[in-house]
């Protein structure tokens, strides 16, 4: 049975431990920041944070979501990525702990593109280049991260590889961050889910059971997922990508047909056959 | 920004490359074999658009000296490695053009008429490759997640009818200076002002295309629609794209339609100046489009 996570946006407090705590572990450099008018910072995901707590604030009530990558099963930056580096990696769990799925970015092999970040439907993979993101040696550990390459949230692999959870799930001080069997995990989201419908949260739902093909990472979400920064019907980038090729191709016939057919070769014909005529009537 | 200018730059050169070849082509088909020069400049000016397109692309790369990994694998899936083999294979068949032309007038005139045969076959295939190339910079930016770029599945038709636009217009002013400056003829007259006829067709065709993927944004992505139109980007789209690079072009050709371009002083100057302004608002439509995704 695969593992997952769980984010319980209800139970979150905003602490941004988990923020911290990605940056820790992960050996990710502070950054250079400003005040926006919000507790929110850095102002955004970036190639040095993978994980970053979002304030919405509403009527009396403020809900907090923890924005990084989400680990689909269709992922959209595996799709369009031109050279195979990120791709999805199973890893076993020493000690017989089942499996995950996590979605990762060699970074060795990474040209740096950056169609990743264009492609994520969460705006959770980042490519940036300068001297802060520098990681420790890449040839001891590919995982972490190199200059230019795309960056994102790792699942923490090296940490669950070896049966500890990740870094987020456990520092987070309420639990709102689980981490467990995925199954599991579904069904104690359907109990709370049914628990906060009845008790202030009628719009509560999962995000994330059967969204682009199953999150690795889900959420329990109070309100609509667009009102928490999360697209309502995410799609792949690439369920597209046969009709914008015909879409190109079509033009590109109508184009020879229309302007250049007209004015050249049917042109050309009506000349023929007009001085046909005329050379018949002399 | 993840995209910047070295993109849209890229998106503009390949494109004009693969538009000027497949205009300079079908003149030349459809006026039966009659206008091989036109062909050629289309090639000569595209292989280096098309190359320095790519020097560009791979400037932008995080990593420039693993550039070579996009030729790792082909994923049919990924835009961007089909591109990677289409620009490829696409200046590969314009050297093997070159060569074959070349090698058209050293050899005896046997071995010259079966060389047709290959070189006619060629042009063929730079011909479909060239519908790959100028969709393919429009296939790269709608297969995301971004708004404008991924909301309709018109983008590439835009990217299409424009490629060929700026295509045509280099083709014509290419061939209006050259006459003027070396006296080298390119094409004639009468071609020239039907190729400047043909752009103003592609202008209204563009036109045609913005105005659908404008309807189509307001009924799924109507945010985008107004980000365009009356939100950030208003002014660079309906200065830039809108009155720039179509409507003053167009009428300028609308102005010289069915006039020999090189009649008169004032028809030269709106033809150089339309096809100027049609190049330059190529560039403007793409780089209008590349960051508005990304705003």
């Amino acid at each position: 049975m695969p593992k997952a996570m769980l984010i319980d946006v209800s139970k979150c407090m905003g602490c941004r431990g988990c923020q911290v705590i990605c940056k820790e572990w992960n050996d990710r450099p502070a950054e250079k920041t400003e005040n926006k008018g919000s507790y929110e910072n850095p102002p955004e995901l970036s190639a040095s944070t993978w994980n970053r707590v979002e304030f919405y604030e509403g009527y009396n009530e403020w809900t907090f979501r923890t924005h990084r990558c989400l680990h689909c099963t269709d992922a959209s930056c595996v799709n369009v990525c031109p050279t195979g580096s990120m791709h999805h990696e199973v890893v076993e769990i020493t000690g017989g702990g089942g499996e995950i799925e996590i979605v990762l970015n060699d970074q060795l092999w990474c040209i740096g593109c950056g169609y990743c970040a264009m492609a994520c439907p969460f705006d959770a993979v980042h490519k940036e280049v300068g001297e802060l993101l520098v990681g420790p040696d890449p040839e001891l550990n590919p995982i972490y991260s190199v200059n230019g390459s795309a960056q994102k949230c790792i699942f923490c692999i090296d940490r669950v590889q070896n049966g500890y959870e990740p870094a987020c799930a456990k520092t987070c001080p309420p639990g709102a961050i689980q981490f467990g069997e995925r199954a599991e995990l579904l069904a104690s989201a359907r109990d709370r889910v049914a628990y906060l419908k009845s008790n202030g949260f009628p719009e509560a739902y999962i995000y994330g059971e059967t969204e682009l093909g199953g999150l690795g990472q889900m959420y329990i979400l109070t309100k609509r997922a667009s009102e928490l920064g999360l697209p309502d019907a995410p799609e792949v980038a690439t369920s597209s990508v046969l009709m914008q090729w015909l879409s190109g191709l079509i033009a590109a016939g109508a184009v020879a047909a229309v302007p250049f057919w007209l004015l050249f070769r049917r042109r050309r014909r009506l000349e023929e056959e007009q001085s046909k005529v005329g050379g018949e009537q002399r | 920004m993840t995209w910047g200018p070295l993109i849209y730059l890229y998106l503009w050169l390949a494109g004009m490359a693969g538009g000027a070849f497949m205009a300079a082509f079908l003149v030349d088909r459809f006026t039966g074999g009659g206008n091989k020069p036109l062909l050629r400049l289309a090639t000569y000016l595209g292989i280096p658009l098309a190359v320095i397109g790519v020097i560009l692309l791979i400037f932008d790369l995080g990593h420039i000296q693993q550039f070579w990994h996009l030729m790792g694998r082909f994923y049919i899936v990924s835009p961007m490695s089909m591109g990677t083999w289409i620009l490829l294979l696409w200046v590969g068949a314009a050297v093997v053009l070159v060569i074959l032309w070349l090698a058209e007038s050293y050899v005896s005139k046997e071995t010259a008429a079966s060389l047709k045969g290959i070189t006619g076959l060629v042009s063929w295939a730079e011909l479909v490759l060239s519908a790959f190339i100028m969709s393919y910079t429009g296939v790269l930016l709608a297969t995301s997640n971004q708004p404008i770029w991924s909301d309709t599945w018109l983008l590439p038709a835009l990217f299409v009818t424009s490629a060929v636009s700026t295509g045509v217009a280099l083709l014509v002013l290419t061939s209006l200076v050259t006459e003027r400056r070396y006296k080298k003829t390119v094409a004639s007259g009468h071609i020239l002002s039907r190729l400047a006829e043909a752009d103003a067709i592609l202008i209204l065709m563009e036109l045609g295309v913005l105005a659908f993927l404008a309807v189509w944004m307001g009924a799924t992505a109507s945010e985008s629609l107004r980000l365009l139109i009356i939100g950030t980007l208003a002014a660079p789209f309906w200065v830039g794209v809108i009155a720039f690079a179509l409507l003053i072009p167009l009428w300028l050709e609308l102005a010289n339609w069915g006039k020999e371009l090189t009649a008169t002083r004032s028809t030269l100057r709106m033809a150089l100046a339309s096809t100027t302004i049609v190049v330059l608002g190529g560039l403007v439509l793409r780089a209008v489009i590349t960051i508005g995704g990304q705003l």
